[in-house]
């Protein structure tokens, strides 16, 4: 690999937690000075202390700092600073926010405004999917009235599930089993949509009952390169919140693996695609169907980086930067497996959010162990912010080594002041539907044992 | 542009502050201060003078250092000692400025009272010109920034006494 001429020096990361400091942590390593903005809750975070500058850029609600778009422009032109990267959540997947960056002439480190907004509009999104040949469930435009959606479900067949338009991550979601009481959620759903994203538009899509998430990282270059680096398996969720994804994902043939990663390439070559991305599918046996693409790094990046051996955030500002794919443009096969567990500041049984100060704190070590995290002793978890305080990530030759080795991690795992979701996930790897790799998204909430989780928050210290 | 808002190389060292501690503790000291070069650091017990309760260490009462050389620190946090006086903060990041144009006289100057509404600087950003206005009637005692220097969010600008 030759060394990149980067058309910018000076990095600013819009975000804050675990993935400003990976961000912060990649441009070091490429030799690129980075400035970390911060609300005056985060004087004290590791981003802005491990930042070479950071400038303070509002009060503590997010509405006032990290999604302030006019204070962080003016942090980037003071420290003159000449590129931006938007992490994920705030402000990553705004296209306004992408657009006034590069009218600033700064380089947005992500792709197009025009590729976001393809993306954000799931019924575009469809659509263009569909015309390029990647597979979609069977589904509609935006539904123009009750009697639309009633034929469209008859067509379709049910269950069909009525998502927003403008929704996404699992947001704004009905499921709909009966076709009489179709016209009456239509209307709740286009209220809540119109209240929750602004816009009301709904469409229909076939309901798969036990579906698994499965996505695909893509990278694409500004030269029209494109492929991919593997799948993830993420199907332990709650209310469609990731909590424990893993790579490779063990319910893909290899053929089915080939066949979707394909999948997922031509979906990025669709929209002419530059940057690092994610390719969602739902895989309902062996078939699976495009569910939407994120436009941005994922939490869960970390899993993809063990298997591959690629550091993906640096890849990303690289491909920012105009380089081409190069070294990436090749087969790559699954390195062993790795597990990553979202540690969370949260009720294990509950799940309600337990902001606090962490008393006492010691992260496992060892061999294949990596702990990306932004907390330490002392650090306060704010009410204002995700209440993930860190990732568990482990790296193994096969799975049931990965899972093994994460139990370990996690029986070191020391966080104290705080109630945190450890307990959840010891609980988790012992069950037999996930040592045995046979689960769907629906498993989690619908195995969900309190008394069980309590016994393993009970049991933690005494190892 | 040339400005580093916060540069942290410039802070003492962490380690340097722990063996303090340590000899703060070692010693039952109630205060120590310690100075060279650019850096002050100040070590007291946070019941001093009364001295009873025990010392920790991972959380020295109060380190003190030299501000960052270019932008000025935000408001400091309510671990920082009780300062009574007042101060108007930038609400926005930017470039203060005193006067409208570099021939206007500068809006305000110490010892001014001033009304309600009163705009007393304008914050620039991206050729935005924010103008800042007084949110109570009060005197102004100082001006803490010299004209064009860049703020952050939360820099104090001025400190005044209410009317």
């Amino acid at each position: 690999m030759t060394a990149t001429t980067f058309p910018f020096r000076k990095v600013l990361v819009a975000n804050r937690g675990e993935i400003a400091l990976r961000v912060i942590r990649a441009c070091r390593e490429l030799g690129l000075r980075t400035v970390a903005v911060y609300s005056t809750v985060d004087e004290h975070a590791l981003h802005t202390r491990f930042a070479d500058e950071a400038v303070c850029i509002g009060p503590g609600p997010s509405s006032q700092s990290y999604l302030n778009i006019k204070n962080i422009i003016a942090a980037a032109e003071l420290s003159g600073a000449d590129a931006v990267h938007p992490g994920y959540g705030f402000l990553s997947e705004r296209a306004e926010f992408a657009e006034i960056v590069q009218k600033c002439k700064l380089t947005f480190i992500g792709p197009d405004p025009a590729h976001m907004l393809v993306m954000g509009d799931k019924v575009r999104a469809r659509q263009t999917m569909e015309k390029s040949g990647v597979p979609v469930l069977p589904g509609t435009g935006v539904l123009t009235s009750a009697a639309h959606a009633v034929a469209e479900a008859e067509r379709i067949g049910l269950p069909v599930i009525l998502k927003a338009s403008a929704g996404g991550g699992g947001r704004g979601m009905k499921i709909v089993r009966d076709l009489r009481l179709l016209p009456q959620t239509l209307q709740t759903a286009q209220v809540e949509a119109l209240k929750a994203f602004g816009c009301g538009d709904m469409y229909l899509e076939r309901y798969v009952e036990s579906p698994r998430h499965v996505e695909v990282q893509v990278v694409a270059d500004k030269h029209g390169g494109a492929t991919h680096l593997l799948e993830r398996e993420c199907s332990i969720q709650r209310r469609h919140q990731k909590i424990l994804e893993e790579a490779p994902c063990s319910a893909l043939s290899e053929p089915l693996r080939r066949e979707m990663c394909a999948a997922a390439v031509q979906a990025a070559r669709a929209i002419g695609y530059h940057s690092l991305g994610t390719i969602e599918f739902l895989l309902d046996g062996d078939r699976f169907y495009f569910m939407e693409m994120n436009t941005r790094v994922q939490v869960e990046h970390c899993v993809t980086e063990m298997i591959t051996g690629v550091d993906l955030v640096q890849e990303q500002i690289r491909l920012a930067a105009g380089e081409p794919l190069a070294h990436l443009a090749r087969e790559f096969h699954p390195r062993g497996h790795a597990i990553e567990c979202r540690i969370n500041a949260e009720d294990p049984i509950k799940f309600a959010p337990q902001p606090g100060t962490i008393s006492a704190l010691h992260f496992p070590g060892g061999f294949g162990v990596r702990v990306d995290s932004h907390v330490y002793q002392g650090y306060t978890v704010s009410p204002h912010y995700d209440s993930m305080v860190g990732k568990l990530i482990v790296h193994a030759p096969d799975r049931p080594r990965a899972i093994r080795r994460m139990q370990r991690a996690l029986s070191e795992c020391v966080i104290e002041g705080i109630a945190t979701n450890i307990p959840l996930h010891r609980w988790l790897l012992k069950q037999p539907a996930f040592t045995s790799g046979k689960y769907d998204t629906h498993f989690l909430e619908a195995s969900l044992d309190p008394e069980a989780i309590r016994a393993e928050a009970d049991a933690e210290g005494l190892v | 542009m040339s400005s580093e808002p916060r540069d942290f190389s410039s802070l003492p060292d962490l380690r340097y502050i722990r063996e303090l501690a340590k000899v703060f503790r070692q010693y039952d000291l109630d205060e120590i201060e310690i100075e060279s070069g650019e850096h002050r650091v100040l070590l007291r017990r946070s019941d001093f003078p009364a001295g009873a309760a025990p010392v920790t260490y991972a959380r020295p009462a109060v380190a003190e250092s030299a501000p960052a050389p270019n932008m000025p620190a935000p408001a400091p946090s309510p671990a920082a000692p009780v300062d009574n006086a007042t101060y108007i903060t930038s609400p926005f990041v930017g470039t203060f400025y005193r006067s409208a144009s570099p021939d206007a006289p500068s809006f305000v100057e110490v010892g001014q009272s001033v009304q309600r509404g009163q705009t007393l600087c304008i914050v620039e950003a991206m050729k935005l010109f924010n103008e800042l206005e007084a949110e109570f009637p009060c005197v102004i005692e100082e001006i803490l920034l010299d004209n064009a220097k860049p703020v952050e969010y939360g820099t104090k600008l001025f400190r005044v006494r209410k009317l």
